[in-house]
């Protein structure tokens, strides 16, 4: 009982020093954004990263989605006949749910595991000591650049994967399920708002905002060589994906509660 | 000029630096010897600013590195250069542009301005030729020729090298240290070194600090500290295992 207790004393110990560095970490990252701009160069590499890295993985996935909720919806809506219908549903999961969802999560697969591996490898090689003792500030250098990349492209990506997830929503509906096409347009135009593509940006936004920072915290203070790297890596993305699920729960509360 | 007073550090219960006192004299190059995991890194590590103390104050260029912002920390490291264990070269640039790295984020020069200095800095530590080079392509000298051109391409102030022979072979070594020594002695600038490598301290030192014990145990001109008849010191330079320091 003893060991019991003191073993969950020990984890709560670190689990509240985590949390507490991270806060600072998150502090020293927001102070440094709003006193200068982030390093063009490191931006635009980093946009371009985040951006045309993920294209392919975030339009595939989008795909896939589109396909299969258009299936589950349309065998539902069949049981009362509303099979016409299956439009709304599409529509409003991908827009509202699934885009932004999946859209960072494969950011964070992609994008976030390289900024933890490529920040973990500069910290054990004491490239990012380095920087500081040079004079150059690395959050200015190495980690603004990459969260604010996160925070532009990252809701480009969630446009981009409603694109997709609703098209191939579409072809499954109306040539594999013979739905009725002017139907389905119509259920998807008169249920999606305009407020509710801004809303799944947003989510966007505020999912890479939380994967870039979480990727960058843990290779920031990576530690003990390769196998340290690899924590880290891998810590960036359990993290930045139990903490994306639980705001993005909050987030539909708020917006659609 | 370094002052360090009374300079206390612990990493939880293991205490690394108790109550370190030391004046590091300004033109001259000292070298901070000791066991491995005696704290040496720990020390120069204060006095650069990646580390804070928990006690104690860390004076540099008559500023108290502990009582400044982050700005005038950064300000003030521009006076440094620093040439790391492994020279900390960033893999994905050419050794030019690594070279040229604090030159680009710190002065308004020319690219051809730039690229001059840089070429200087490389004929300086006898690496002519080798801009294009990436650092994987060079050998553990090479790579700490190249940090130390960076290192200088600011005309720092206080030139920092951690370990810079360590994982060289002899000549490698001994070729190092007379790169320092030479450049020391033709720029006149403050070189602090910490370094286990005895025949090396020997060669570059004005004067060294024996760290044993969490404790600066002595600190003066190395002719001082050769001739000192303390038994840690006599173990530690005549290189043998029997004797007040004991492997943990």
């Amino acid at each position: 009982m003893r060991a019991l207790l003191a073993t969950v004393g020990d984890r709560t110990t670190r689990f509240s020093a985590e949390v507490g560095r991270m806060t600072l970490f998150l502090l020293r990252a927001l102070r440094c954004l709003l006193t200068a701009l982030p390093n063009r160069e490191t931006l635009v590499e980093q946009m371009a990263a985040i951006g045309a890295g993920s294209v392919v993985v975030v339009s595939c996935v989008a795909v896939f989605i589109g396909m299969n909720i258009t299936l589950q919806g349309y065998y539902i809506f069949k049981q009362f006949g509303g099979q016409n219908m299956v439009g709304i549903l599409v529509a409003l999961a991908v827009v509202r749910e699934m885009s932004p969802m999946t859209a960072a999560a494969m950011v964070s697969a992609k994008a976030g595991t390289d900024m933890a591996a490529k920040l973990g490898t500069m910290r054990v090689k004491q490239q990012i000591d380095a920087i500081e003792v040079m004079g150059v500030n690395p959050f200015w250098l190495l980690i603004v650049p990459r969260i604010v990349a996160s925070l532009l492209m990252v809701p480009l990506l969630v446009t981009l994967s409603n694109f997709f997830g609703l098209i191939s929503g579409y072809l499954v509906a109306v040539y594999q399920l013979n739905v009725n096409p002017g139907l389905y347009v119509e259920n998807v135009l008169q249920y999606v708002r305009w407020s509710d593509l801004l809303k799944g940006m947003i989510k966007g936004g505020v999912l890479g905002f939380i994967l870039s920072v979480v990727s960058c915290y843990y290779g920031y203070y990576a530690s003990e060589g390769a196998k340290g790297v690899g924590r880290a890596t891998n810590r960036a993305v359990v993290v930045s994906c139990v903490i994306g699920v639980v705001v993005n729960y909050l987030m539909t509360e708020i917006m659609y509660g | 000029m370094i002052l360090i007073k009374d300079l206390c550090k612990a990493f939880g219960d293991h205490v690394v630096l108790d109550h370190i006192n030391c004046r590091v004299a300004h033109g001259k190059t000292t070298v901070f010897v000791g066991p491995s995991g005696v704290g040496k890194s720990v020390l120069i590590k204060h006095m650069v600013g990646l580390l804070y103390p928990d006690e104690g104050e860390v004076i540099v260029e008559g500023k108290d590195l502990t009582k400044l912002s982050e700005r005038e920390l950064y300000e003030l490291r521009k006076k440094f250069g620093m040439l790391f264990q492994d020279a900390a070269l960033f893999d994905s640039m050419t050794v030019e542009e690594n070279v040229a790295f604090p030159l680009r984020h710190h002065t308004k020069k020319s690219e051809s301005e730039i690229g001059d200095i840089v070429a200087e800095k490389l004929r300086q530590v006898g690496m002519p030729g080798t801009k294009e080079m990436m650092p994987s392509e060079l050998s553990g000298g090479m790579r700490k020729r190249v940090g130390l051109a960076r290192a200088l391409a600011l005309d720092p102030e206080i030139v920092f090298f951690d370990e810079p022979t360590s994982g060289l072979d002899p000549v490698i070594a001994a070729t190092v240290d007379k790169l320092i020594s030479e450049t020391q002695a033709e720029l006149g600038k403050t070189f602090v070194v910490i370094s286990h490598d005895i025949p090396g301290t020997f060669a570059i030192a004005h004067n060294i600090g024996v760290l044993f014990d969490a404790k600066l145990i002595e600190y003066g001109p190395k002719e001082e500290i050769r001739e000192s008849p303390n038994p840690i010191l006599r173990q530690f330079f005549a290189r043998k295992a029997e004797g007040p320091i004991k492997l943990v």
